[in-house]
C-alpha cells in the first residue's frame, strides 16, 4: 500500500489531533467549576502549541522522505467532500453548544462542548478523506 | 467528477503498457499524481474533461479510443 504525500499528511493530522486533544480532555475533565479556569486555559494553550509543533515537524519529515508534494483535481475533490462531512458535525456542535449554554451555568460546558465538536468535525473530515483515498474517490 | 461509478470505462492500462510507460511517467506528463492515474485505470475515479484530454494526448491516441461512456 503506497501512500501519497497527502495521505501521509492526513494520517499525521489525525494522530496528532487524537493524541493532543485526548490528553487535553483527559486532564481538563471533569470540571472543577462552572467557568473555564486558568488551569484549563494554560492546558489549552499547551495543547494548541503542541499540535502546531508536532504538525510542523511531522510535515517537514514527510516532505523530506517524499518529495512529491503536488496535489491535483482528485485531491481537491476529496478535500471538498471531507470538509463537507466535517461541516455537518461542526454545525451540529454549534447547535449543541448553544443548547448547553442555555441550560448550564458558566462557560465551562459551552466551551468544552464546542471544542469537542470542533475536534470531532476535524476527525470526521480527515477520516472521510482517508476513506475516499482508499476507495478511489 | 467521481459520480456515476461504472458508466465511464477506459483502456488506459493496455495502451500505456503498449507504450512501455509507467503510471508515474504518465502522471508526470498529465500533471496529476500516480495515485490518480491508478484510480482512473481502475474505474474508481472519473477525471475531468481536461485531464481526460491530457491522458489521450500523452498516450498519442484519440479520446474516444481511451474512454467509453455507458458501455463496458
Amino acid at each position: 500500500m503506497s501512500l501519497s504525500f497527502r495521505e501521509k499528511s492526513l494520517w499525521l493530522m489525525l494522530a496528532s489531533l487524537v493524541a493532543v486533544f485526548g490528553f487535553y480532555f483527559s486532564r481538563a475533565l471533569p470540571a472543577d467549576g462552572a467557568n473555564v479556569g486558568p488551569q484549563q486555559t494554560s492546558l489549552f494553550i499547551v495543547a494548541v502549541v503542541a499540535l502546531v509543533v508536532v504538525q510542523v515537524i511531522g510535515h517537514a519529515a514527510i516532505a523530506i522522505a517524499d518529495r512529491r508534494t503536488e496535489s491535483d483535481e482528485r485531491d481537491a475533490l476529496i478535500e471538498l467532500k471531507g470538509t463537507r462531512n466535517g461541516y455537518f458535525v461542526l454545525a451540529t456542535g454549534v447547535f449543541a453548544s448553544l443548547c448547553a449554554a442555555l441550560v448550564t451555568n458558566g462557560n465551562f460546558v459551552f466551551m468544552h462542548v464546542l471544542l469537542a465538536f470542533w475536534v470531532l468535525a476535524e476527525i470526521v473530515s480527515i477520516a472521510s478523506q482517508l476513506f475516499l483515498y482508499r476507495r478511489g474517490a | 467528477m467521481g459520480k456515476k461509478r461504472g458508466l465511464l470505462s477506459n483502456s488506459i492500462r493496455p495502451v500505456r503498457l503498449q507504450r512501455e510507460m509507467t503510471q508515474q511517467e504518465l502522471a508526470d506528463r498529465v500533471g496529476v499524481t500516480r495515485q490518480t492515474i491508478n484510480a482512473i485505470e481502475g474505474d474508481k475515479y472519473s477525471p475531468s474533461l481536461e485531464v481526460a484530454f491530457e491522458i489521450a494526448r500523452a498516450l498519442g491516441v484519440p479520446l474516444d479510443e481511451i474512454f467509453r461512456y455507458g458501455e463496458k
